[in-house]
């Protein structure tokens, strides 16, 4: 089962490195993992989206909270949370193609940022389902480049532990 | 004063009394403070420098010397190759929950980066292994976090701390506080809601409701018992109920092994009574324990008639390996007194459970081959045993004479066995013995080692001699990798790959002659064997006994890898209780690790 992770850590050097040891040494797959500094400048928070049963999970949350950089592991998946991803793609467009694109576009409420003589330039921002069905709508016109942020969420309001 | 003259400040403030380590030139500044502290000290202690061959040697000596005193070792090497040379005992104190705190020179700030001489990247190295790791780089950070490393290190689940400093930090005039931690949000909220952690009422109901239904209860005590300072809790909990106490390797000394009530340890070579009772009980009360794999074999088979209640400091340890029935995350010291206080009322009467289990020691106990010339190293042990009566701090390598020792020594006190027991590490014993010795001058250190284990750090028998530090060295000598070659023997038609040392030239006791060993001797004559080892304990100064044993010896019982305790193999001088032992052609090349 896919897990939506939110980590609050400290916003060290190094951190990024010790969580992703952790995951690498016991043999945890990351399918994203997303980091930024939060409104406190001293914390950043990790967005990590993971698969696995409920003991690898209960593992994961276990290990990351014994790492001392580690302030606060919340599972959302348990909870009601918003998730988005951002992403750029670059698609082959000629043409009569571009009306066609642009339709598409309008849809999924996506944004064209770029146009060139055969290419465009579309910026994404939805659930990894949206995307992912973007995705499959373009490929006919050729995907040239693909840059996905990987999963942010957060939780809606009561979602943080006390 | 300079980053390098507050290290040492701190290291004094934390009451540390002995570093081991190795000057290089990334380190030179802190080295040099520690000349300037002992040279303009006066009427304050000194701090001890100790210097041993290789920089693994050093976090050995500063492990050997937390288990034995509970205090948190220190150790202090160079850059690049000075601090990789102490990868091994990083992962070591980890594995097995001991408090260091190993501080790493760097190379300067603007040259980290570069491919620098002596440079490795030591917060990566170190992440994987370590408790935690800091890399300095605002001087201004230096004190708090060469204070948070110690504390870090001895509280919680204790485990290594490593600390890399620049050089140019060591080098930077700094302000001295005397006082102050690293703000660490999420750790200390852990560490309070740890600390706080009781046994609460309602489940101390459920807990007596558990062990009262039941007939055949058993405590299965690790290492945290002995980290956690429970031991005495321990003892008055096994005794006000009267209940028998197994113990992992790590958990030896946690009880009196010559109580009527202890069953030794328990696991892959465990003693079968203490096996039998793990197949037999009906409840089985973990404690500062992990169900390791060297302890659970099959975990499905492991206590597979008992209900179990798992207490450990550390919360991801529940349910790790094995769905228990009850659990609370505590210290063991909290929650052993809180359920002796919540139990104050509470009777059983598992007599015909204590006669069985008693049956069980005499039926199962201990006995090796009688009928033969050749030295057994459990004959050895057993003088040994007899000679040191429990009193000796005992350390040892790894392999077979680990097994042995653990099997056959008696230990009334816990930190008097020092052993390198999740990690498995060849070459710890010496090393280990030398921090012990500095750490309790008082006692009588000896290291139980094997012929394979004493190669691996063989230098440092000349850190013994350089310092006079009275360790002894009780050598068993195979010839082979002893615990290695018995795998081969069961599971690879005795292809002895690798293993077999019988081309080795090395004469043990002149290398310990060589390096000043005054008393150094080697048997191999049965007849000599106790008045040798009277000898050797008795000797003054560093001592070194080496014993040509048995080759074929093996160590049992065994359960082999992956499998469950009743496919215990007792071998030929141990009685077994007549379960089916395991076809171990069938076995094969076992992935089981």
């Amino acid at each position: 089962m896919k897990h939506t992770i939110s980590v609050l850590v400290e916003n060290h050097f190094g951190v990024l490195a010790r969580v992703s040891a952790l995951f690498s040494a016991r043999g945890y797959n990351i399918d994203s993992l997303s980091v930024g500094e939060t409104e406190d400048p001293a914390t950043s928070r990790m967005t990590v989206v993971v698969r696995g049963d409920d003991s690898v999970l209960e593992q994961i949350t276990k290990q990351l909270n014994k790492l001392v950089d580690v302030i606060e592991v919340i599972d959302l998946t348990e909870r009601n949370f918003v998730e988005r991803e951002l992403l750029l793609m670059r698609v082959g467009a000629e043409g009569s193609q571009r009306g066609e694109i642009v339709e598409i576009v309008t849809i999924f409420r996506a944004k064209v940022v770029d146009v060139s003589p055969d290419s465009m330039i579309i910026e994404v921002t939805g659930s990894e389902g949206k995307a992912e069905a973007f995705i499959d709508m373009m490929r006919p016109f050729g995907i040239q480049e693909l840059v996905r942020t990987g999963e942010i969420a957060i939780g809606r309001s009561h979602a943080r532990r006390d | 004063m300079t980053g390098a003259d507050l290290i040492i400040q701190v290291f004094l403030d934390e009451g540390v009394d002995t570093v081991f380590g190795y000057n290089g030139g990334a380190i030179l500044p802190t080295y040099d403070a520690v000349f300037r502290y002992n040279d303009t000290r006066g009427d304050r202690p000194p701090l001890n420098l100790i210097v041993p061959a290789n920089e693994q040697g050093a976090g050995f000596m500063a492990a050997g010397y937390a288990r034995a005193t509970g205090k948190v070792g220190a150790f202090l090497v160079t850059s690049g190759p000075g601090a990789t040379n102490c990868v091994t005992p990083i992962r070591d104190c980890m594995a097995d929950s001991v408090p260091v705190v190993l501080i790493t020179g760097q190379v300067a700030r603007p040259s980290i980066g570069t491919d620098a001489f002596q440079e490795a990247p030591v917060y990566n190295i170190m992440s994987a292994c370590a408790k935690h790791v800091f890399l300095v780089s605002d001087e201004s950070q230096l004190e708090a976090t060469i204070r948070s490393a110690f504390e870090i290190a001895r509280s919680g689940r204790p485990g290594p701390v490593v600390v890399d400093v620049p050089k140019d930090v060591q080098n930077h005039v700094v302000p001295f506080q005397g006082k102050g931690l690293l703000d660490l949000k999420g750790y200390n909220r852990h560490l309070g809601e740890m600390n706080k952690a009781r046994v609460t009422p309602q489940d101390a109901r459920e807990f007596f409701k558990m062990l009262t239904r039941a007939r055949r209860p058993l405590i299965y005590a690790g290492g945290g018992v002995i980290n956690g300072n429970a031991c005495e809790e321990l003892r008055a909990f096994s005794k006000r109920y009267q209940l028998p106490v197994v113990t992992t390797l790590m958990g030896i000394g946690s009880v009196d092994t010559t109580d009527d009530l202890a069953l030794h340890m328990l696991g892959m070579h465990g003693t079968a009574y203490a096996n039998y009772a793990v197949d037999d009980c009906d409840f089985l009360m973990a404690i500062g324990a992990r169900f390791d794999d060297r302890v659970a074999g099959k975990v499905e088979e492991f206590a597979p008639n008992a209900t179990i209640a798992h207490i450990d400091i550390d919360a991801a340890e529940i349910g790790k390996v094995k769905a228990v029935d009850w659990s609370c995350v505590c210290n063991a010291k909290t929650a052993l007194r809180d359920l002796l206080e919540a139990g104050k009322k509470v009777k059983l009467d598992c007599a015909p459970w204590l006669d069985h289990v008693a049956t069980l020691k005499v039926a199962h106990r201990f006995d090796w081959e009688r009928d033969t010339d050749k030295i057994q190293p459990q004959e050895v042990l057993a003088i040994l045993n007899a000679m040191t009566r429990g009193k000796a701090i005992i350390c040892t390598g790894v392999g077979q004479h680990q097994m042995w020792t653990a099997q056959y020594l008696d230990f009334h006190k816990p930190r008097t066995f020092i052993t390198s027991g999740s990690m498995g590490t060849m070459g710890f014993g010496l090393p280990a013995a030398i921090g012990a010795k500095f750490g309790c001058p008082d006692k009588v250190v000896i290291d139980i080692d094997g012929d394979g284990s004493l190669r691996m750090n063989i230098g440092e028998l000349e850190t013994a001699t350089n310092y006079g530090v009275p360790v002894k060295v009780l050598l068993l000598n195979n010839h082979g990798d002893g615990m290695v070659l018995q795998w081969q023997r069961l599971y690879f038609g005795h292809r002895f790959m690798g293993t077999d040392k019988t081309m080795t030239k090395r004469n043990f006791v002149k290398t310990a002659e060589a390096v000043g060993y005054r008393f150094a001797r080697r048997v191999s004559d049965r007849a000599e064997l106790k008045k040798a080892l009277k000898a050797f304990i008795n000797a003054k100064g560093p001592a070194f006994l080496e014993i040509v044993t048995d080759q074929d010896a093996d160590v049992f019982p065994m359960v082999g890898p992956g499998l469950g305790y009743k496919n215990m193999i007792t071998g030929p001088h141990i009685q077994d209780r007549g379960d089916p032992e395991p076809d171990t052609e069938e076995l094969g090349h076992s992935d089981a690790f």
